[in-house]
């Protein structure tokens, strides 16, 4: 590749890379908090509340009506000096478990935490039984394998 | 060795089967329009401005002892233009009155209006602009209905529009004491 041309592609990859910038839009108009640890705080109990107005969101990402009063119900409460699990226990209260986006552990949540695990388990056993059930029909084939 | 190599599939497929063809009768909205954190527990408490009247309050309290409905609904919610006459059918029947809880809406003008044109059905309505008394309802959106018992409990739950099949069916067996919440 000539050196123009290596050129030119880079300026191309340039465009394009500036094309899939998503834009910054502010979906959370209120001003931080002047304390930055109240602002991170915040800014994790929003990403672990679930917006019951939308499908698979947090209510830090987006701007539905449902998640702009939780957001200034959190707010409040972090002002007010409440802790996080206060928060929580607040929501669950009234909206049920199905508020927190990471469930808490308990029987009922139990399979749905350790079921990853033991698919993993689940996968490695059956996959060391057939990588050695393989290595056992090589050992025994005395057959040259024949050419397809 | 030859069991576990046709068992073993056969019984995780079973598993599978078993769990996916139960889920498959289960109503996937269910979880979200029946079940609510209140149900079972003292209906939240509230006193707010009369949308009718703004000088007069509306007070959760003043209908203790009784069967009420509790209907969160916005001139904004198009589902509440479509319940609207199923509750104006309930408040003719005249079993159970129906509290308005107005969500959100900024201008309590507009309310009036909107009740004033498709007619009021509740006995009380009052305003949540800002969405506080909601919050404490565990209302995530308009309309929802909530049954309270004499005791102040929250029996029954609908979030949209209600129709008049689940008035009949879910709520008023409740209310006359036909079916257990």
């Amino acid at each position: 590749m000539s050196a123009r041309r290596a050129a030119i592609a880079a300026r191309a990859l340039l465009v394009l890379l500036a094309a899939c910038a998503a834009p910054a839009f502010a979906i959370d108009p209120a001003p931080p908090f002047a304390d930055p640890v109240l602002e991170q705080r915040y800014d994790r109990i929003t990403h672990e509340l679930r917006c019951l107005q939308c499908t698979g969101e947090n209510i830090a990402d987006t701007s539905a009506m449902f998640a702009q009063d939780l957001r200034r119900q959190v707010r409040e409460m972090i002002s007010t000096g409440r802790s996080d699990g206060e928060i929580r226990d607040y929501m669950v209260d009234r909206y049920g478990e199905v508020i927190l986006l990471r469930p808490k552990w308990s029987a009922r949540t139990a399979l749905l935490w350790l079921l990853p695990a033991l698919l993993l388990v689940g996968g490695v056993v059956v996959g060391r039984r057939i990588v050695k059930q393989r290595g056992e029909l090589l050992a025994s084939d005395d057959e040259p394998v024949p050419p397809r | 060795m030859k069991l576990n190599r046709f068992v073993l599939p056969l019984a995780g497929f079973l598993v599978i089967a078993v769990v996916l063809g139960t889920s498959l009768t289960q109503n996937p909205q269910k979880g979200l329009t029946v079940t609510s954190a209140l149900l079972g527990k003292p209906a939240p408490q509230f006193a707010l401005p009369s949308v009718t009247d703004p000088s007069k309050t509306v007070a959760s309290a003043d209908f203790k002892g009784r069967w009420y409905l509790v209907n969160i609904w916005g001139t904004w919610c198009a589902e509440c233009r479509i319940e609207h006459p199923v509750l104006l059918d309930i408040k003719r029947e005249g079993r159970v009155p129906i509290v308005g809880l107005n969500y959100k809406d900024p201008d309590q003008e507009l309310s009036r209006a909107w009740l004033a044109e498709l007619g009021d059905p509740f006995t009380a309505t009052a305003a949540d602009p800002e969405g506080r008394a909601a919050i404490d309802w565990g209302v995530y959106g308009a309309p929802e209905t909530f049954l309270v018992n004499p005791d102040g409990i929250v029996v029954h739950k609908r979030v949209g529009a209600l129709t008049a099949e689940q008035w009949q069916r879910e709520f008023l067996p409740l209310v006359d004491g036909k079916a257990k919440s």
